[in-house]
């Protein structure tokens, strides 16, 4: 069975081997191209709702659908946005620096003058350092995971958009495609042998979700976590457990690793709409 | 402990109400992961439900309703401007109560 | 002596429901005040039935339409939603191989719809029980959940 399409191919084996880089539109294209064959009657915009989106998953949608009749993350979206709006000792809010933010659909973003990409996680923890506060250690659930949603919330319905075009900004990117299609850990999987080839397949009892749309629905509030006391969580602590359920060591969450990673996967999001926080197994 | 109630237009008709308690729902089987010792019963046993003032379901629970437990009933007749609340008793005689109005 | 099971009364008095909502009688308390512990702690799904309405005799009824996934994302959480147009007194979710199969039930008086819906725990793949007392007698649909071993997403 054909496992990769060829124009997949031809773009990968060409940036790997002579440091061409394919345009992010080619690879935008091919991407989503491979995911509307696949899943013929699922929309773009329908990707926003992860692997419920795929007919595979129908006799588990029912999950989904009845406990968004009272979402269990409210009380989370609630107590984030007292703490968005929570002036900090001298006065200003997190709104004062996110006035001078992009739209949360152009995340991660590329900062030229310092070679720097920038997460809302990191732009979060620079306000908060800026203005004389503590910064956040814990990267992955609870306070910075709600103050993300704060703010991505903002947003929902929005399609993501991200600006690549700078040259600093796609050799980031590259290296977050790399990292996408690259083998690791002791079963040997790469994020594509799973969301791309054999998304909508299972694995034991579970449906394989699309890698298209991931991220969009980021921070998430998943039921394995909630009955361990931490629903919440962001796209990094996702990413170290997707690594760690390979056996591969999981990255520092807001590492260059998974920072490269969510460009890469935001860039293929491309015209998905942000639907924050969302609901998950 | 929060509890909180959503009156919703009911799919079938009427007004779904919908109460989620927070609740650890302990069936006493469990083990505490620090000390291995099982953690006690603990779980909700009985909540009520009224219209302005008037019972019209009481809702009987136990261990085997997951934690944070979403009960969900239904008026036929609430009008704007009715007050549902619900009150909620668990095993070791701890409570909590929510009320919300009708739009 | 054994209490009586406290719905027996209400069947009972279910009459009486029946007499108010018709404007006959000012509505009494329907509701007995204790927790129908012999019925939630029964481990068949017989003995909870007996326990809590006296018989376990049950007819299928398509007037009880089940809204529950097919297979349950995590077995300690698994939305169940039951909707009867039977005029319903009671409404009880029985999740036939969990250790103690009634895992809840509720008590209709009549200015409540015939509706319930509950989050369950589920050990194992089961069949579920929606079971409505309407006029004294047990009706029922059920629908099999699946619960199985997760893979990577756990």
């Amino acid at each position: 069975m054909k496992k990769l399409i060829p124009g997949l191919v031809m773009l990968l084996t060409a940036s790997l081997s002579s440091a061409v880089y394919s345009s992010p539109v080619d690879d935008i294209a091919a991407f989503q191209g491979f995911f509307a064959e696949r899943f013929k009657d699922v929309s773009l915009e329908q990707y926003k709702d992860g692997v419920n989106a795929l007919p595979q998953y129908a006799d588990r949608r029912g999950n989904w659908e009845l406990l968004l009749d009272f979402p269990p993350y409210e009380e989370h979206v609630e107590k984030g946005r007292k703490e968005w709006a929570t002036p900090f000792a001298n006065g200003k809010t997190f709104a004062d620096c996110a006035a001078k933010w992009p739209a949360a659909t152009a995340y991660p973003w590329y900062e030229a003058e310092t070679d720097e990409l920038h997460t809302v996680v990191g732009d979060i923890n620079r306000c908060l350092e800026e203005n004389g506060e503590e910064v956040i250690t814990n990267l992955k659930h609870g306070k910075i995971a709600r103050l993300v949603i704060a703010f991505r919330e903002q947003f929902n319905g929005q399609k993501m958009n991200v600006d690549v075009s700078h040259p600093g900004a796609q050799k980031i990117y590259e290296k977050g495609k790399q990292f996408y299609w690259a083998k690791r850990g002791q079963l040997n999987f790469s994020c594509a042998d799973c969301h791309v080839h054999s998304s909508g397949q299972k694995v034991r009892g579970d449906v394989l979700s699309a890698g298209l749309g991931h991220t969009t629905g980021f921070p998430v509030y998943r039921t394995k976590w909630s009955l361990a006391g931490k629903p919440l969580g962001t796209i990094h602590r996702r990413y170290g457990g997707c690594n760690n359920q390979v056996r591969a060591s999981a990255f520092k969450p807001q590492g260059p690793e998974y920072k490269a990673l969510e460009l890469y996967e935001a860039v293929m999001n491309t015209g998905v709409p942000l639907s924050v926080p969302s609901q998950r197994q | 402990m929060a509890t909180k109630m959503k009156i919703k237009a009911g799919k079938s008709g009427g007004h779904d109400v919908l109460v989620l308690a927070k609740h650890p729902m302990e069936t006493g089987l469990r083990k505490d992961a620090k000390t291995g010792e099982k953690v006690p019963e603990h779980f909700i046993t009985t909540m009520k439900f009224s219209l302005n003032g008037e019972e019209f379901a009481q809702a009987h629970l136990g261990p085997g309703v997951s934690a944070n437990p979403l009960v969900t009933t239904n008026l036929t007749s609430a009008k704007s401007g009715d007050t549902v609340s619900v009150s909620w008793v668990d095993n070791k005689g701890e409570s909590d109560s929510a009320e919300a109005t009708v739009s | 002596m054994k209490r009586r099971s406290f719905l027996k009364a209400s069947v009972a008095s279910s009459t009486l429901v029946a007499a108010a909502s018709m404007g006959l009688l000012a509505p009494i308390s329907v509701f007995a005040a204790d927790w129908p512990e012999a019925a939630i702690t029964a481990n068949t799904v017989d003995d909870a039935l007996n326990a809590a309405f006296g018989t376990s005799e049950m007819t299928d009824s398509d007037a009880i339409t089940i809204q529950a996934p097919l297979q349950a994302e995590n077995g300690a959480v698994v939305p169940v939603k039951i909707t009867t147009t039977l005029p319903a007194e009671a409404i009880a979710v029985l999740a036939e191989k969990n250790p103690a199969p009634m895992v809840s039930l509720v008590q209709l008086g009549s200015a409540a719809g015939g509706v319930y819906s509950v989050r369950i725990k589920m050990g194992t793949t089961s069949p579920v029980h929606c079971v409505v007392q309407s006029g004294g007698k047990l009706y029922k649909a059920t629908q099999e959940i699946k619960v199985t071993v997760g893979g990577c997403g756990g």
